[in-house]
């Protein structure tokens, strides 16, 4: 899309004025998006986004100007802009030296996203409508989407990076509404990844339909949660929002240089018991927070964040690296889209396996709650404090499920959490591939961990 | 280019294959600034623009975007978005709003001035409300302090003869400060918004980002109990964004509102009283017209906890009988239009927030929740985590944190006891009003 010497150009262009280092991101985004309510399908969005940023770094300084004009013009017009804050003399070198890299890492794509024409794709969504409907008289409202977006990513700067990257998501989402008398209830399932539409041979959306109309069925007898504190048991897989949350955020190197992160300055210091080992992987193929190159051109990487309960390292971009004067970049460089400067952010992130038989970690839980699933969550940095919102919980009553729950917050510290975790099990997974992490910006992340027990945790019901 | 005129020619030429057509042409510039420790340490100038095709066949809808406005891209998008009304499900509502005038009135959304400030200028400003919060209080260790700023012009013409244009700005400086003490480390938001530069106030950012930050420091939980809660203007109108989607015609119709049948009932305490107004003088979220190109206006949702009004996109207002009141919005040019508030608001009442505070014998002043899914529109659930500081006869005495607070939706409107005169706006969730407002019985989670 950009030949390597338009980009050198470019980039000379971005250094005129005495910055350190400078970086062109280029995009071409294609998206549809299908969306299904009230059995029509009303949403059928195409939609192409292309455009590039000029990135210049004046020692901490970092200047930015995008434009969605792809003409060698408008892109020295954007480096002019990005390089107009400095004040110094041309700092490009004579050559630029652009060998392309190649990534080690391979996602191949077995089923482009042309195996299906666009009403096949619509019919998946209308089939999806008619099994949550025909589940139970109760179910009253259905919605289903479908969405897929093919990114290319060209990303060059004047150290030499010069690298490309075809990113390929998938996505499908449904939703049921139930309703008895004045209560309803609501439940979702979801499925995706960076993949193409093997996505639809590997997960069954027509099961899922069912899954969500009968979790929002059982959840019409929900009783109110409880309030106080009490024993919480968290399901595996999407259940990492815990860690995402309470520590992961914590765990961007923005946090640490700044000196806001309560885990600042603690490499190589217990900060959990040894039960917890985390870490933050963008290597995993399929996955939806995976990547071959970062936003920055960084390849991605497995990084241990946590082992055996000791702080190995954080999560670093290159504009955190440069501040503390590191080698590299972890690779967690992103961007939301050109018109986003990269900032330090989790790919695919969990707790690893524990030792302990899941159904014993419920089993030997006198009183308490299992969080089945949840909505999301939210971190507070300073405190380290997190929050996530159940969606489907039960109480535990003598080792036992019994009561569904509704309107369950959990709410606890991160740190003090991973220090009190007493219970890790053994079935590790991966959540669905439906995660998306709002940090300013929007990244698709995956979270994950095996079943495991926080022994006191907040929990906010009016029960 | 003449982006009216594009976007008239759009509509024109898919008009000709005899089906109703929208075009939306969005074109701004921005600026972003972040100061840290007195030094810049981000600074972004962009330029933005994108067009969104919205094409009815038969009650179909088709819908394509781009940001590339070369003759290729713009015949490809509309192609697609005659492709994609083929696919969709056809529906006797859908269809263009009918076109009427905007009334001629200056609603204040443009500052002619702020195309010629100088980014010095905008540095400065963004310097200033740093060093003020820093130089406030020795126990903020952080003020980074963010400029922002935006001059954007809408273009939208439809098949049914629309042709219009309005150009809006904004601008707008907030810090999110730390401060730590011994023990504790608490953040703190700062924020001043307006259409002009000049109204911008740095001193103002500053000042709130110290308050809140240094409020709660030392905080500790509190036993589980119930009790009032006072809600800070911020927090209060995050919760009135929730419950804004519970009163669009489209929530009802589908019966995804926790206020299904609930028309001409009452609702809510007669403190209650909730309007959206698109027109309103200076508001951030006021437009002449709305996505759709319908004029904006004024709704009164809930009378003194009466149910009275639910807003419209030109679809929901169809299956209703009911006219348009002019509350299409869309995100960006990327997305279809759908019924969203304007300038929504609590009307004030005339208790000073220090009077609402004095008035309660036992309760928690709250000014930060934390919550994701916890406040649902469809079935009235509200919880969430939530620090502030505990009242005690009418004075507030220790910072609180890691503490819940619970109700349900219709609760917290019957037993809301008292309304502030404080009113202020929010650009956080669109544009949403509150002044302080106390709520009682409300569960608080803490300690055994």
């Amino acid at each position: 899309m950009i030949a390597k010497e338009t980009a050198a150009r470019v980039l000379a262009a971005a250094l005129r004025t005495g910055a350190d280092l400078a970086e062109l991101y280029v995009e071409d985004d294609t998206t549809l998006r299908l969306r299904l309510e009230d059995s029509k399908l009303e949403e059928a969005i195409r939609g192409v986004d292309t455009g590039a940023g000029v990135r210049c770094f004046f020692g901490d300084l970092v200047t930015y100007a995008y434009t969605d004009d792809l003409s060698e013009e408008s892109l020295l017009r954007a480096a002019e802009a990005a390089s107009a804050a400095g004040q110094g003399a041309s700092s490009a070198p004579k050559v630029i030296d652009l060998t392309e890299r190649k990534s080690p890492l391979h996602y191949p794509i077995e089923k482009t996203f042309d195996a299906l024409t666009i009403a096949q794709k619509a019919d998946i969504l209308s089939r999806v409508d008619t099994t949550a409907r025909a589940y139970d008289a109760r179910v009253r409202q259905v919605n289903s989407g479908y969405i897929e977006e093919r990114r290319k990513v060209w990303i060059f700067n004047s150290e030499g990076i010069a690298c490309e990257d075809d990113r390929a998501f998938v996505e499908f989402r449904v939703g049921v509404m139930a309703q008895q008398g004045e209560i309803i209830q609501t439940a979702s399932e979801a499925f995706g990844g960076q993949l193409g539409l093997e996505l639809f041979d590997r997960n069954d959306p027509i099961a899922a339909a069912n899954q969500a109309a009968e979790v929002a069925v059982r959840m019409l007898d929900a009783r109110p949660a409880p309030a106080g504190e009490m024993t919480v048991v968290v399901c595996n897989g999407w259940g990492g929002v815990l860690f995402h949350e309470a520590c992961g955020h914590q765990m961007e190197a923005d946090f640490i240089t700044k000196g806001t992160s309560a885990y600042a300055g603690k490499v190589g210091q217990r900060v959990a018991n040894d039960l917890i080992t985390a870490i933050d992987d963008g290597t995993i193929p399929g996955r939806r927070g995976s990547l071959r190159f970062d936003d920055e051109g960084v390849p991605a990487a497995r990084n241990v964040l946590i082992e055996r309960g000791i702080l190995v390292d954080y999560m670093w971009d290159l504009v955190e690296a440069r501040r503390v004067k590191r080698e590299a970049s972890t690779g967690n460089g992103r961007r939301q889209s050109f018109r986003h400067m990269p900032m330090p952010r989790m790919t695919n992130t969990y707790i690893a396996a524990g030792p302990h038989d899941p159904e014993e970690i419920i089993r030997s839980t006198k009183k308490g709650l299992y969080i089945k699933s949840m909505a999301g969550g939210q971190a507070d940095i300073a405190r380290g404090d997190y929050v996530f919102n159940a969606t489907e919980a039960y109480l535990i009553e003598d080792g036992k499920l019994t009561a569904p729950v509704r309107g369950a917050t959990v709410a606890g510290n991160g740190p003090k959490t991973l220090e009190q975790i007493d219970m890790v099990g053994t079935d590790w997974a991966l959540d669905a591939g439906y995660g998306t992490c709002g940090k300013g910006q929007t990244a698709r992340v995956s979270v994950g961990q095996p079943t495991l027990r926080i022994p006191l945790a907040t929990v906010g019901g009016t029960g | 280019m003449d982006y009216l005129q594009l976007a008239n020619d759009v509509v024109k030429n898919l008009a000709a294959h005899g089906v109703a057509a929208e075009v939306m042409i969005t074109d701004s510039r921005e600026t972003d600034i972040r100061v840290d420790r007195g030094q810049v340490e981000q600074l972004a100038q962009n330029t933005n623009k994108g067009m969104g095709v919205r094409v009815i066949d038969g009650g179909r809808v088709g819908y394509a975007y781009t940001s590339d406005f070369s003759p290729r891209a713009v015949e490809e998008t509309a192609r697609a978005a005659l492709e994609l009304a083929q696919i969709a499900t056809p529906d006797e509502h859908r269809a263009l709003p009918d076109v009427m005038a905007a009334p001629d009135e200056d609603l204040g959304i443009y500052d002619p001035e702020l195309e010629g400030i100088p980014t010095d200028q905008k540095v400065e400003l963004a310097k200033k409300a740093e060093a003020l919060a820093l130089e406030a209080e020795p126990r903020m260790i952080q003020a980074q302090s963010n400029y922002g700023d935006f001059i954007a012009h809408v273009y939208m013409a439809n098949s049914n003869g629309l042709s219009a244009s309005y150009s809006r700005t904004a601008a707008y400086n907030y810090i999110m400060g730390v401060a730590k003490d011994d023990s504790d480390m608490a953040m703190g938001f700062g924020l001043s918004a307006s259409n002009t530069f000049r109204e911008v106030d740095p001193a103002q950012v500053a000042r709130e980002a110290v308050r809140r930050a240094t409020l709660t420091l030392g905080a500790k939980p509190v036993p589980t109990q119930t009790a009032s809660v006072v809600f800070d203007p911020f927090i209060m109108a995050e919760l009135l964004y929730y419950l804004s989607l519970a009163l669009t015609g489209e929530a009802m119709q589908r019966g995804k509102s926790f206020l299904i049948g609930r028309m001409g009932k009452e609702v809510g305490s007669d403190k209650v009283t909730l309007l959206d107004n698109g027109r309103m003088k200076g508001g951030f979220a006021s437009a002449p017209f709305d996505a759709e190109g319908v004029p904006t206006s004024a709704t009164r949702l809930i009378d003194e906890g009466v149910l009275q009004a639910v807003i419209y996109d030109s679809y929901s207002a169809r299956r209703d009988g009911a006219r348009p009141t002019g509350n299409a919005q869309r995100e960006s040019h990327r997305s279809l239009p759908k019924a969203g508030i304007s300038n929504f608001y609590i009307q004030p009442g005339h208790d000073s927030p220090e009077d609402i505070i004095a008035s309660v014998q036992n309760g928690l002043y709250v000014t930060r929740i934390m919550q994701t899914g916890g406040v649902n529109p469809i079935n009235g659930d509200c919880s969430m985590a939530a620090s502030g500081v505990w009242i005690e006869n009418g004075q507030l005495t220790h910072p609180v944190n890691g503490v819940t607070i619970a109700t349900t939706l219709p609760d917290l409107l019957n037993n809301v006891t008292a309304v502030g005169s404080d009113l202020r706006f929010i650009p956080l969730f669109g544009s949403i009003g509150s002044p302080t407002v106390r709520v009682d019985n409300m569960t608080i989670g803490g300690t055994a």
